[in-house]
């Protein structure tokens, strides 16, 4: 027994090494590796355009709603109703979060690599990292929840398809009182129109904690390449609400 | 585009330099849409507070200005009839938005006198979302940015 618990040990601590000396999304290795051409390129500057149907909010419509959903909803809708505001975290400086930071009125700089996709949003500069190097999602015991979620991409066809896991439970939304948790699992299929000046996103969104089967939706981006459209750093500072008189009102829903 | 090097196209311009001026009539038309559409989404909160069916009329002088990310703001002292004064919080769009309006850092500091417009909140602070500011010399500045001239041919 004892040498078979020696010999468990040490297959144990091999695999440790061996996943500790996965390289990573810029290791020029990993980067140089032969891979087949991307279907799409989508680097550049977007921003979202809101002349598309539905625009930059998710909903209406929404789907069915789960009873604990249903209230946040209903409070959203009585405060609204009362010229107040329900639960608004994002002014407060808690993160956006997918999806609700792809279409902030703000432009998003885009980086493609072989490897690895880059976001950032030029609203509080939020980071989105999509791994490209055909890992799967980071294992659920290990993986940090986080507003952007766990990102994985691959291209089907003339698609980019990005699969999200992994978000946080707290202070993250959909859209007005449509709470997202921890079991939100997103998909979208990025694709390019009109000669690569647009992007489309398709969403196909599931959260059994928050709503019953599928939402989705179709969002449309605008290529911008002008320098006065490029994000710079944006931050929610400490003393920003201080100076800024709505988030403070007394009369928010808290 | 290399291939249409020395074609002269309508109005004597070379074919890069007309579809140059039809990118960027066609960006500044984009820029003022969103200055018109999306002031209020722009925002990294929730408008609910602010009452948009009054308007306050602030004469004041400037306090501070804060020209940032992802709002500017200012701080109006307002005296009153008695003499107090009253610090009124206003808040504003990015410096981006603001940049193609015509505004700059240096176009208010403290101290200025300055005729300030404000959408209020609806709990009655002194405080509301800018519409727009008179300064000293008469000049009017808003959010807006101007709508762009036709190209002359």
């Amino acid at each position: 027994m004892k040498r078979t618990a020696a010999l468990a040990a040490a297959l144990a601590m091999t695999f440790t090494i061996v996943s500790a000396q996965d390289l990573g999304v810029l290791a020029p290795a990993n980067l140089a590796k032969a891979r087949s051409k991307p279907a799409i390129d989508i680097t550049g500057t977007w921003f979202i355009d809101l002349g598309f149907p539905g625009s930059w909010r998710f909903g209406p419509p929404y789907p069915k709603l789960t009873a604990e959903a249903q209230k946040h909803f209903d409070a959203s809708r009585k405060a609204q109703a009362e010229g107040k505001v329900y639960r608004d975290d994002i002014g407060q400086c808690w993160p956006a979060g997918v999806p609700m930071i792809m279409t902030r009125v703000w432009s998003i700089s885009m980086v493609q690599l072989p490897t690895v996709v880059y976001m950032i949003s030029g609203f509080m500069n939020s980071l989105r990292v999509i791994n490209m190097d055909g890992r799967p999602h980071t294992d659920p015991d290990l993986v940090v929840r986080t507003f952007n979620g766990d990102s994985i991409g691959r291209f089907d066809g003339d698609a980019l398809v990005i699969d999200t896991t992994g978000f946080i439970d707290h202070h993250h939304w959909i859209d007005n009182g449509i709470p997202a948790t921890d079991a939100l699992h997103i998909v979208e299929r990025v694709r390019l129109v009109d000669g690569g000046k647009k992007m489309q996103i398709e969403y196909t969104m599931t959260d059994p904690k928050s709503w019953e089967g599928e939402w989705k939706m179709t969002k449309q981006w605008n290529r911008v390449d002008s320098r006065d459209m490029e994000i710079a750093e944006v931050e929610c500072l400490p003393d920003l609400n201080s100076h800024i008189p709505s988030t403070q009102s007394k009369e928010n829903v808290r | 585009m290399n291939g249409a090097k020395g074609f002269k196209g309508f109005w004597g311009f070379r074919v890069p330099e007309v579809q140059r001026v039809f990118m960027r009539l066609r960006l500044a038309w984009m820029v003022v849409a969103l200055a018109a559409v999306a002031a209020p989404v722009f925002a990294h909160h929730s408008a609910a507070g602010i009452d948009r069916s009054k308007s306050v009329t602030l004469v004041g002088t400037v306090k501070q200005f804060g020209w940032q990310n992802p709002h500017s703001w200012m701080e109006i002292d307002v005296p009153n009839e008695a003499g107090a004064v009253t610090t009124w919080k206003v808040e504003m769009t990015s410096p981006a938005f603001l940049i193609r309006a015509g505004w700059k850092a240096t176009t208010i500091k403290p101290g200025d006198k300055v005729t300030v417009k404000v959408f209020p909140l609806r709990d009655g602070d002194p405080g509301g979302l800018f519409q727009s500011v008179t300064l000293a010399d008469g000049s009017t500045l808003t959010e807006r940015a101007a709508a762009p001239r036709p190209a002359q041919p």
